[in-house]
C-alpha cells in the first residue's frame, strides 16, 4: 500500500491535450441529436464570432494572410499534413489527413456526423463582414481530407 | 478545424448555448451524458485498481492539459487528493478578456466524476470556492464497507 505525491508545473508539460477533439466531437453530436442540425451551426457561429473576433478583425485589416498565419500556426500546433497557397485574392488549404478525425478514429472516438462543421461553418464565420467568402469544396468523412477555400468575394 | 488549445472556450460556449436553448438543466443532462459516454476508462481503471485508479488517470490527463497541481495519492487510508494551483481551463477562460465564459464552467468537474465514482464505492468533493483564481481542490475517498 502506497503512499504517492507528485507536483507539476504548467512549463513541465506542453498544452495539448488531443482528447478534447473527441469531447468537441461528442458535444456537436449531443446537440445535433437533441436541438437539431441548425442547433449545431448556431454554437459554432456563436463561438467563433466570439473567440475568434481579433482573428476576423484582422482579416478586416490584412486579408487573407492573418487567415493563412492562423491556419499555419493551428497545423503546425496539431501536426496536420497540409498544403497551403495563398494570393491576395484565394487561400486554398489542402488537408491530407485531419490531426483531429484521425486522432478520434486512432483511440476510438466517435466523429460527429456534423464534424464538418467545424470547419465549414466556422471559416464562413471566420469571413462575415470581410471582403471574403470561404467554401468547403471536398471532405472526407473518414479521414478528414479535403480542400477548404477562401476567395474574396466579388464587388 | 478547431484546435484542441482552442477547446475549452469552444467547450464554455456550448454549455451557454445549451443553456439557452433549455436552461441549466439541459447543461445538467449534457454533463449527465458526457460522464455516462466519456468517462468509461475513470470508471474501468478504478475498478481495476481501485483508489490506485484515480492516480493513474489524473497523472495522464493532468499532464496533457499542462496543468500545475499537486496530487497526493494514500492507498492504505483509501484517499486521493488534487489540489489544483492553476486549472490549465479556468486559467485560459480567465485570460481571454474578450469572451465571456459561461458562468458555471467549473460545475462540469463537481458532476461528471462523482456520477463515475459514487457507485464504484468513492466519495468525491471537490472545493470551487476559488475557481476565480483558477485553483480547486478535489479528494475522493473510499466510503467504508458495511
Amino acid at each position: 500500500m502506497a503512499k504517492e505525491s507528485m507536483t507539476r508545473s504548467a512549463s513541465d508539460n506542453i498544452y495539448l491535450h488531443k482528447d478534447f477533439h473527441g469531447a468537441l466531437s461528442g458535444g456537436i453530436d449531443y446537440l445535433h441529436k437533441n436541438y437539431g442540425e441548425e442547433a449545431v451551426r448556431e454554437y459554432l457561429r456563436a463561438f467563433t464570432r466570439s473567440f475568434y473576433a481579433p482573428l476576423i478583425r484582422n482579416v478586416e485589416e490584412r486579408g487573407l494572410s492573418a487567415l493563412k498565419e492562423h491556419f499555419e500556426r493551428l497545423y503546425e500546433i496539431e501536426g496536420g499534413d497540409v498544403c497551403i497557397t495563398c494570393t491576395e485574392d484565394e487561400l486554398i488549404i489542402d488537408v491530407n489527413a485531419c490531426p483531429a478525425v484521425m486522432h478520434m478514429r486512432k483511440h476510438g472516438y466517435k466523429v460527429a456526423d456534423l464534424f464538418f462543421e467545424t470547419t465549414r461553418t466556422v471559416n464562413e464565420t471566420l469571413c462575415e463582414g470581410t471582403q471574403f467568402a470561404a467554401e468547403l469544396l471536398h471532405y472526407d468523412e473518414e479521414t478528414g481530407r479535403g480542400r477548404q477555400r477562401f476567395y474574396r468575394r466579388q464587388a | 478545424m478547431i484546435s484542441c488549445t482552442d477547446f475549452i472556450p469552444a467547450y464554455s460556449e456550448l454549455f451557454k448555448q445549451l443553456e439557452k436553448l433549455g436552461g441549466p438543466e439541459a447543461v445538467t443532462g449534457f454533463w449527465e451524458y458526457l460522464s455516462d459516454n466519456f468517462l468509461h476508462n475513470l470508471g474501468t481503471i478504478v475498478e481495476e485498481h481501485g483508489i490506485r485508479g484515480c492516480w493513474l488517470y489524473w497523472s495522464h490527463t493532468l499532464n496533457e492539459e499542462a496543468a500545475d497541481f499537486t496530487m497526493e495519492l494514500d492507498e492504505e487510508a483509501g484517499t486521493f487528493k488534487i489540489v489544483m494551483h492553476r486549472c490549465p481551463s479556468k486559467a485560459r477562460l480567465l485570460e481571454f478578456q474578450h469572451i465571456e465564459p459561461y458562468h458555471n464552467y467549473c460545475g462540469h468537474c463537481d458532476l461528471l466524476y462523482r456520477r463515475v465514482l459514487d457507485p464504484l464505492g468513492y466519495e468525491y468533493k471537490i472545493d470551487l470556492s476559488s475557481v476565480d483564481k483558477a485553483t480547486c481542490v478535489c479528494t475522493v475517498t473510499r466510503k467504508p464497507t458495511e
